[in-house]
């Protein structure tokens, strides 16, 4: 594993409930990351929350 | 060009997240973040929606686009029907999307 | 320009244009990567598989999960634990358009 990959901030944004896949895809692309999640489906979601995080991170997947 | 770290690139493809698309925007506003929103394929049906003129009112006109193709296999008219809220020089194509990929530090896809 | 690895993920049988999309950024000199997440797929148009060569023809692959993968183009099956693989070099993943539908759809838009 290369120094660059440990220190990789990857977002992950959920629009609706994860699936199964999802959950899937979202553990392996995590593995050795520091990895943090945002539901964008649950109530009124803080828009200022996520726009920090998205700029706090080096990338972000927003699922489904 | 390189990508600005301070602006966030937000790629619309679903027609179910204006509120998203909306929210984020007001919120990098306020952080003083820049951005660039490119809508396509079904999301051009936002395009209708009376807060499509807010998103408008927060872009500059070169950092908001629509893919013009999809706007006509979605049945609307490119040439007399163009959004409220946009020029002719906002219809674009898929390379916008590629625009926002290179230009923009970040990126959300909703 | 740095070339970008991208992977546009399909689940809605409403497959189209996230390949046509996938093709724009092939185009731009980025590599392009759709992937077919379920089968449930209608038949393929002549431009879709067009569209489909033209990705790999420009370096990018198009890639496939489901066990019945749509017919008459090249696609490369994976599992998914492989794509996860491989997106762990991804520059964006595009998760595009609508999610996976409960219902099968009605001959009136099937085809």
């Amino acid at each position: 594993m290369s120094d660059e990959e440990k220190k990789m901030k990857i977002l992950h944004v959920y629009r609706s409930e994860p699936t199964d896949d999802v959950k899937t895809l979202v553990g392996i692309l995590s593995r050795d990351r520091d990895a943090s999640e945002f539901k964008l489906y649950d109530g009124d979601p803080n828009y200022d929350v996520l726009v920090g995080m998205i700029f706090a991170n080096d990338r972000t997947v927003s699922w489904w | 060009m390189s990508a600005d770290p301070n602006k966030l690139g937000i790629f619309v493809t679903s027609p179910q997240n204006m509120r998203h698309v909306v929210g984020v925007a007001r919120a990098a506003v306020r952080a003083g973040k820049t951005m660039m929103v490119f809508f396509t394929y079904k999301s051009v049906h936002l395009t209708k929606s009376p807060q499509f003129i807010d998103l408008a009112d927060m872009c500059d006109v070169e950092n908001l686009a629509i893919c013009a193709d999809s706007y006509t296999c979605e049945g609307y008219d490119t040439a007399a029907d163009i959004p409220k809220g946009l020029t002719a020089t906002q219809m674009r194509t898929q390379s916008y999307h590629g625009a926002v990929l290179d230009e923009c530090g970040q990126y959300l896809v909703l | 320009m740095e070339s970008k690895k991208l992977f546009f993920l399909i689940q809605n049988r409403m497959y189209g244009d996230a390949v046509r999309s996938a093709l724009g950024q092939a185009v731009e000199n980025h590599y392009a990567y759709p992937v077919f997440l379920y089968e449930e797929y209608p038949p393929l148009s002549d431009y879709m598989k067009e569209n489909m060569e033209w990705i790999v023809d420009m370096e990018g692959e198009v890639f496939t999960v489901a066990e019945k993968a749509p017919e008459g183009v090249e696609m490369t099956p994976l599992t998914l634990e492989e794509l996860g693989e491989k997106m762990r070099e991804a520059d964006q993943i595009i998760p595009y358009g609508l999610p996976k539908q409960t219902n099968e759809p009605p001959p009136a838009c099937s085809e």
